[in-house]
Order: structure tokens, then C-alpha cells, then sequence
């Protein structure tokens, strides 16, 4: 593993996917502009437009802390665009000059062409013809698919010098997207009457199989796994690979902490060993994943550094 | 259609699935206007073992259809992977060689392939692209020249009609068969446990993962290592998807995504009609040609018997269907 | 039926056939089913290329009403297809089990496999990758047994014949054969007091595993 070149890595704080207190929202992102060691900031609703309204009013107030705080800010859009409310949404986002957006759909996609602009892992972006055709459309950056190994990755980052590449590296995985709430449904109600019950599980509502073992969470519309994906072991082969970018997203617990880990292991300065277990502890034990790199299945914790 | 008043009495076409060439026959035989199919390998959507086309198939299956007046789509509806793109390139230029009628494509990367390289061959926007709205659609309309577009299962009939007033491209939808709770081409449930995914492998929860333990009080299906369901003696089963599976959240056991059911809009077909679609697609290339022939004759009847103003007839597809159950899905917005 | 797990078996003429054959040898069946497999090979090339990723995958067809089974090796250049009885039949890598009827019902494609196994008419056990490209493999093929073998028997009349003479023996037997009714009406009883047992072993398990300590949860909060 080369450390100097590991140094240069980027670390970006994806987007809060769960439906947090807006209070505990705004003072997350202002701690994170205070404290945290992340070089990008993603902001915006992905889930959920029915949430917007709590949050749209506080985003100014903390892009300006943020940005001051020496942060790039990203605005991420929707991950499902439907109705006509998802897509004002969008074309809102997208409207606003002087600042980079993430697509997360292909209507971003459109709305953001000829402009330079970041594709979001809820972009499907598998192999060089759709990058290179996306990259011919504006996009600078790319946060890859969840699903991706390792041996793809590399194939696809080979002699693109014009994109840069990101990976989801740490947090719970963005597994689903639906129209249906199943928040709602587990509480007998139905999307349009949802009574936002998604605010009540600040990391998603626990699934567990029928023989009681954790296997999913559920965050409105989105399903995500139970596991914790961890790439901490894995930022070594991931820059050889041609990743420049690592995403940390956002839990319940303390991601000021977390970023550290990851800074400082990438700059060399802790083992990855010793990073886990200040990891597992911020957690509180939660099982960790990162299979998909292996060509496993994503809910494995492959341990080829080891070997 | 941007400015086509709805016609009550309009025809829907019917798209119909074939795994097999017997499938086909027998989809065209009772009335199929269109059959799609795959080629055998990971390029398409049912990716599974024993089915899909050789070439050879394809060509007497298009000479089969055609002879009818039938057509035949292709569907290469998967994500290439990174480094080896020749399969489903190839999958397209023997499309355009052989005579498809159409090429149903997902990846951004394959439609632009097949806009410059085979511009005269129709291109389809498969369900697996997940285009949910008009600024999407549009885009690959205007970008990549697509001429229908397949619309994923998670949009109401009301929000198809307003989406059918913004697009300049005839819609397809879904009208019988398996159902994908979450939006398509956006899921990754299946690889988190298998490693294979639709858009990657052509999957979803593959059979090599799927195992039935009979414990003799109750039928359990694990996939992988983890257990989806569990069937009382004479309950009825459904498909091993994960999201069809049975799970335990709130301290309620429940089928919290969806029940082992499946998707049946005939009672629908006058306010699909009304909501400017053009096709009907049936789900089911990997189900036996006595499924085919049950459900395409049925709804070739009440195509017909829609387009003639006549009363639809009465339809009894409840033995065939997973879990022995129907549902109008998304179509009705209370679904959500 | 050749194993104790699974469903019961309906009671039908087949049941009885079934009851009554039981203590007969499987060999005069052999010549049969080995002509079967030659004339399938030879009329249907594409079945077992379909195969061809399976390799010599055995496969037991159970159907629950027989006293026997059948053991299918899917090799795409020899196949074999032999009669076994309970115990005979060795590693398989899958187990097809269902009433006679449904399974050559869906042998012919008649019926469609997924909808049987919906309705649990059909019971699959082992390798489900193998038993989907069987059933897309079979159901692909157009396979009518009148018209390709009953009336194609050539050589086989013979043997054909004397399996037919020792079935309506059978028959015969099966229709007076008061025991075996007695023995199909009481299976069902038998077969819950089975569930039964299972379950409550189920339970002792679980339990163990419960006394060996929870796992520690993390707590939402």
C-alpha cells in the first residue's frame, strides 16, 4: 500500500439518509463544518420529498457554515423521482448556479448536462460506456454503484484521468429504493398518511429474518442493510484501484470520530487493524461488511488484506 | 402522445414472454403480438439456467413470428460489466443482423452503442432503467432516439396519465406476472446475499442460492444463509425473493415489503387505455409454456374484447399465479 | 414415495398401483425406461444441451403416490434414467417430489411448474439450480409420451407388453387390496403426528440455542 498517495484521498460525508429531528439535523452538519476532517459535504433529501419541507429552510444557514469551514458543498438530489413534487424538487436543486450538484437519477442527469456536476451511487454507472457517455455530459466525479468489486472497479477507473472516482465506504448500504413506505405499512399506515413515522428509528427500523437474526433496516422508502459497510481494511486497494474519493455516511452515532479513523489511516498514521476497533466501539458492535469489493455476497466481511 | 385525445376503443398490443422456443410458439399461437426474449447469457434480465435463445433459435423464432405477423423484441437489459462489454455489443449487432423488431436496453452506455451503430434498429427503454418521470424520459428520448419506453411498476395509473401528456414515446406497462416491489434496476437486495444482482448477473435471489428444507410441519426457504420464508403444510408459496419474503420488524411477523402475489390489471384495461398507453407486456420468461399459453390466450381475449367495446371476460389465472394471489400493485395508488 | 419427508400422497388409482407394487422387482421396468431415455436423447438433442452446464447431475423424481422413484443422470451425451427403490438411489443433487400425474402432467409441459409448486403440489429438495434448467430444459421441448414412445415402441413391444401384463396384475391386486386403502386413509394421521415431532425437536433446539446466551444487540436509539 502506498501511503503518500493514500494521503492525498478525499473523504466525503455522503447525504443524511434517515429522517433526523431537524434541530439534530442542522447541529450534525454544524459540527461537522466545526470538527470534522471531511473535505466534502453532501447535503439534500434522497429518500423522501414528503420530508423536504423540514429541511429546505435550514440548508442555507448550513451551507454557508460549511463552506466557510473550508468544505466543499455538494447539493444530492432524489433517488426516485415520480410525482411532480420529486421532480420541482430536482429541478430546484439543479437550478441553483454556483454549486455542485449530485445526480441521483438520469432527470439530473439531463438537467445538469454541459455542466460539471457529480454522479450519485443511486446512478447506475457500471462499466466505461455509460461513464464515458456521462463524462461527455459534464460529470467530474462519480461515486460508484454499492454492488461493485473491487476487479471492476479497476477495470472501469483504467485510463480515465479526466473523472474522479468515489466509493461508499462506511455506513449502513443503500440496498432499495421503493414507492412504497414500509415504514408506513409496518405501522399500518400508508404513504400519503405516513404521519412521518420514519423520524421514529434515527438509523432505520430493525428486520429481522424469521429466525431472529438482523438483516435489513427500513428508512421510509428505502431499505438498507443491517450490517455496516467497512471499508477500512480495504483503502489501500481501493487507491491502487483508482479510487481518489471515499464516502462516510452519515449514522446516528459519531461520524466526527469516524472520519478521523479514516483519516488517519489513510494518512498512515494508524493501523487498519486498531481503526476497527475504534470503530466497532463508535457502533457499539455493529457488524461490519464489505463483500460486494470481493465479488461476495455485501452482507460478508471478505478479509483479504489478511492473506 | 403529447396532443392524442384518448381513444376508449383503442388496441393494446400485447407483449408476451418466452424462455424457450416452445414458449414462443406458444405465446404467438395464442395471440401474442410481440414476444421478447433473451439471449442465453448474462445479457438479460432472466439470466437463469436451461433458458433463454441460442442464435439459431432467434432466427427461426423471428421467422416463426414473422410468418404470423408477429414481432420479436430482444431484451439485453443488463449493466455490462466494467472490461468486458463484447457480450451484450454482440447481443446488439446480432439483433440489428438478425431482423429484431426491437432491442430492449437499460444501460446508458448500450443505448448510445446502439443509436451509433445501429441507428435504424428500434431501441426500447427497459423497465430495469427505472425512467419514473418525464424529464428522464424525454432525456432518452431526445438522447438516445428511444422509441418506447417500459415503465417501471411503481407509478399509478393517475401518474401514468400525466406522464403519458409530457412524453413524445409510447409507454409500455406492465400488466400480469411477478412484481417487483422495489424500483427496478435500483436494487440491490439480491447481491447482499447472493452476490448476484439483475443488474449485474442477470438475477434476482438465484436458484444456485435458493434451499427448501421440508422440516415436515413446514416448508422453510433460505437463500443463502438467510432464511425468507416458511410455509404452513397447505399454504400457498411464492417465488424465494427476498422481497417477498417473511420478516420480523416491530415485533409483528409480516410480509413487510410485499405478499407472494401477483400483478393482474385486466380489470384496468379502460383507464390504461384512457392513460395513453400503447402495450401490454406480460411477466414471464422463465415460467413453462402452459403458462404462456393460459395467461396470452386470456388476455388476448380481453384485449379484444376491450378494443370492440364488448364486456371483458371473465378470467381465471388465480391457479397460476405466485402465492396463489393478485394484486393491482403501484397501478393503485393506495399500494404505496 | 421413497422418503419419509414431504407430502402425503393423494389417494388415487396411482396410490394403489403404487401400494401393490411394492413388493414386485423394478427390473422388467429397466428396458423401458433405458429406450425412454435413447428415444428422448435422439427426438429432443436440445434438452440436454440445455443441460450441458449441469454435468451427470442426479436427479431422484419421487413421485409420492409410487413405492419407487426414478434416478435421472442429466449427462448431455448419455443420460440414464433407472427405477430405484428407497435407499437406492445414492447422492442426488435434487429431489423432484409430486404425484405421478403432476409430474408427467408437467413433463409434457401440460401444466406450469412454478404454479405447482406454488400451490405446494410439488415439493423441491437439494440443488434449486438444477432443477430449474431441468424443468426449463423439459418444458422447452415439446415432450408428448403417447405420440413419441406408446405408439413408437418398435423393438420394445416386447418388454412394453410384459410391463403392461404385470401392471394389470397389479391392478387387480391394488383394487381388493383392502390393507393398502386402510394404510392410505390412516397416512395423513401419521403424518401429523410426524409435524408434530419435528416441531417440538425444532423447539428443543431453539431453545438450547436461547440458554447458550442472546446475542448481543445493538440497541436503536
Amino acid at each position: 500500500m502506498n501511503n503518500s498517495d493514500m494521503s492525498q484521498s478525499k473523504l466525503t460525508l455522503g447525504p443524511v439518509m434517515f429522517n433526523w429531528n431537524p434541530d439534530v439535523w442542522r447541529d450534525f452538519y454544524f459540527r461537522i463544518a466545526d470538527e470534522a476532517c471531511v473535505d466534502t459535504v453532501c447535503i439534500g433529501e434522497v429518500v423522501c420529498a414528503k420530508r423536504d419541507p423540514f429541511f429546505t429552510p435550514l440548508i442555507p444557514e448550513i451551507i454557508e457554515r460549511l463552506q466557510r469551514a473550508g468544505k466543499e458543498v455538494v447539493l444530492s438530489t432524489l433517488a426516485l423521482i415520480m410525482s411532480k413534487r420529486d421532480l420541482t424538487s430536482v429541478r430546484e436543486i439543479t437550478a441553483m448556479e454556483d454549486i455542485l450538484v449530485e445526480a441521483n437519477d438520469v432527470s439530473a442527469v439531463s438537467l445538469l448536462k454541459d455542466r460539471p456536476h457529480i454522479i450519485g451511487p443511486f446512478a447506475n454507472v457500471y462499466n466505461e460506456g455509460t461513464l464515458e457517455f456521462l463524462r461527455r455530459n459534464g460529470a467530474v466525479r462519480v461515486c460508484l454503484p454499492v454492488e461493485m468489486s473491487l476487479q471492476s472497479i479497476t477495470s472501469l477507473t483504467a485510463n480515465q484521468h479526466d473523472t474522479e472516482f468515489e466509493v461508499f465506504a462506511y455506513g449502513r448500504l443503500p440496498l432499495a429504493i421503493s414507492a412504497r413506505c414500509y415504514h408506513a405499512r409496518s405501522h399500518g399506515l400508508s404513504k400519503d398518511s405516513c404521519q412521518y413515522v420514519c423520524d421514529k428509528d434515527v438509523d432505520g427500523m430493525d428486520v429481522d429474518t424469521l429466525d431472529g437474526d438482523p438483516f435489513l433496516v427500513v428508512n421510509g422508502l428505502q431499505t438498507l442493510s443491517y450490517s455496516c459497510c467497512n471499508f477500512i481494511h480495504d483503502l489501500g486497494a481501493l487507491s491502487a484501484a483508482g479510487i481518489s474519493r471515499f464516502r462516510l455516511s452519515p449514522q446516528s452515532w459519531d461520524m466526527v470520530a469516524v472520519a478521523q479513523c479514516f483519516r488517519d489511516v489513510l494518512d498512515g498514521k494508524t493501523e487498519s487493524e486498531q481503526a476497527e476497533h475504534i470503530l466497532d466501539d463508535l457502533s457499539d458492535g455493529l457488524t461490519s461488511s464489505n463483500g460486494y469489493l470481493y465479488g461476495k455476497e455485501g452482507m460478508a466481511f471478505a478479509a483479504p488484506w489478511a492473506e | 402522445m403529447i396532443s392524442e385525445t384518448p381513444e376508449t376503443h383503442k388496441k393494446l398490443e400485447l407483449v408476451c414472454p418466452a424462455g424457450t422456443p416452445a414458449s414462443l410458439r406458444a405465446a404467438i399461437d395464442n395471440g401474442a403480438d410481440v414476444v421478447y426474449l433473451g439471449f442465453r447469457d448474462e445479457t438479460n434480465a432472466r439470466n437463469f439456467p436451461g433458458l433463454n435463445f441460442s442464435r439459431e433459435e432467434l432466427a427461426q423464432g423471428l421467422d416463426y413470428a414473422h410468418q404470423r405477423g408477429a414481432e420479436i423484441y430482444i431484451a439485453i437489459n443488463t449493466y455490462p460489466q466494467a472490461g468486458n462489454p463484447d457480450p451484450w455489443h454482440a447481443a446488439i449487432d446480432d439483433a440489428a443482423t438478425y431482423g429484431a423488431d426491437a432491442v430492449i436496453l437499460a444501460d446508458m452506455g448500450l443505448l448510445d452503442y446502439a443509436a451509433r451503430k445501429h441507428p435504424d434498429l428500434n431501441r426500447h427503454l427497459s423497465v430495469q432503467a427505472s425512467a419514473s418521470n418525464p424529464q428522464a424520459i424525454n432525456f432518452y428520448v431526445e438522447t438516445f432516439g428511444v422509441r418506447r419506453v417500459v415503465l417501471p411498476r411503481v407509478l399509478s395509473v393517475i401518474e401514468i396519465t400525466a406522464l403519458n401528456k409530457q412524453i413524445s414515446v409510447q409507454t409500455e406497462v406492465f400488466a400480469f406476472g411477478g412484481l417487483c416491489v422495489m424500483a427496478e434496476g435500483r436494487c440491490a437486495l439480491s447481491s447482499y446475499v447472493t452476490g448476484q444482482s439483475p443488474n449485474m448477473n442477470g438475477v434476482c435471489s438465484p436458484a444456485g442460492h435458493v434451499h427448501y428444507e421440508d422440516q415436515g410441519d413446514q416448508l422453510v426457504s433460505k437463500l443463502g444463509t438467510v432464511t425468507i420464508n416458511a410455509f404452513a403444510p397447505e399454504e400457498k408459496a411464492g417465488y424465494p425473493t427476498l422481497c417477498k419474503g417473511r420478516f420480523k420488524a416491530r415485533g409483528t411477523v409480516s410480509y413487510l415489503f410485499e405478499e407472494p402475489t401477483s400483478l393482474n390489471v385486466v380489470a384496468m384495461l379502460p383507464e390504461l387505455v384512457n392513460a395513453g398507453v400503447t402495450a401490454l407486456k406480460i411477466e414471464g420468461r422463465q415460467r413453462g409454456r402452459a403458462y404462456i399459453a393460459q395467461v396470452v390466450s386470456q388476455f388476448r381475449k380481453a384485449v379484444d374484447a376491450q378494443a370492440d367495446g364488448t364486456t371483458l371476460p371473465d378470467m381465471n389465472l388465480t391457479s397460476i399465479t405466485e402465492g396463489q394471489q393478485n394484486t393491482v400493485g403501484a397501478y393503485d395508488k393506495t399500494w404505496r | 414415495m421413497i422418503s419419509s419427508t414431504g407430502m402425503s400422497a393423494p389417494l388415487s388409482p396411482v396410490l394403489l398401483l403404487g401400494l401393490a407394487v411394492r413388493p414386485l422387482p423394478l427390473a422388467p421396468l429397466q428396458p423401458v425406461l433405458g429406450a425412454a431415455m435413447t428415444a428422448v436423447t435422439r427426438r429432443y438433442p436440445n434438452i440436454f444441451e440445455r443441460l450441458s452446464s449441469l454435468e451427470n447431475t442426479r436427479f431422484l423424481i419421487d413421485p409420492v403416490d409410487l413405492p419407487f422413484g426414478f434416478l435421472l443422470v442429466a449427462d448431455d451425451q448419455a443420460p440414464q434414467l433407472r427405477a430405484v427403490r428407497a435407499g437406492q438411489a445414492g447422492d442426488v443433487a435434487a429431489t423432484i417430489r409430486g404425484p405421478l400425474m403432476t409430474l408427467i402432467d408437467m413433463l409434457e409441459g401440460k401444466i406450469d411448474g412454478d404454479a405447482q409448486f406454488f400451490s405446494r403440489a410439488l415439493v423441491v429438495e437439494g440443488d434449486t439450480e438444477a432443477v430449474v434448467a431441468l424443468r426449463n430444459a423439459v418444458d422447452g421441448s415439446e415432450i408428448d409420451l403417447f405420440r413419441d414412445f406408446l405408439d413408437k415402441l418398435g423393438v420394445l413391444a416386447g418388454p412394453a407388453m410384459r410391463v403392461s401384463g404385470v401392471l394389470q396384475k397389479i391392478y387387480d391386486t391394488a383394487m381388493g387390496d383392502l390393507d393398502s386403502l386402510r394404510r392410505a386413509a390412516l397416512a395423513p394421521t401419521e403424518r401429523r403426528h410426524d409435524m408434530v415431532a419435528t416441531k417440538i425437536r425444532r423447539l428443543e433446539v431453539k431453545l438450547d440455542e436461547l440458554s447458550r446466551g442472546s446475542r448481543a444487540r445493538r440497541s436503536q436509539s
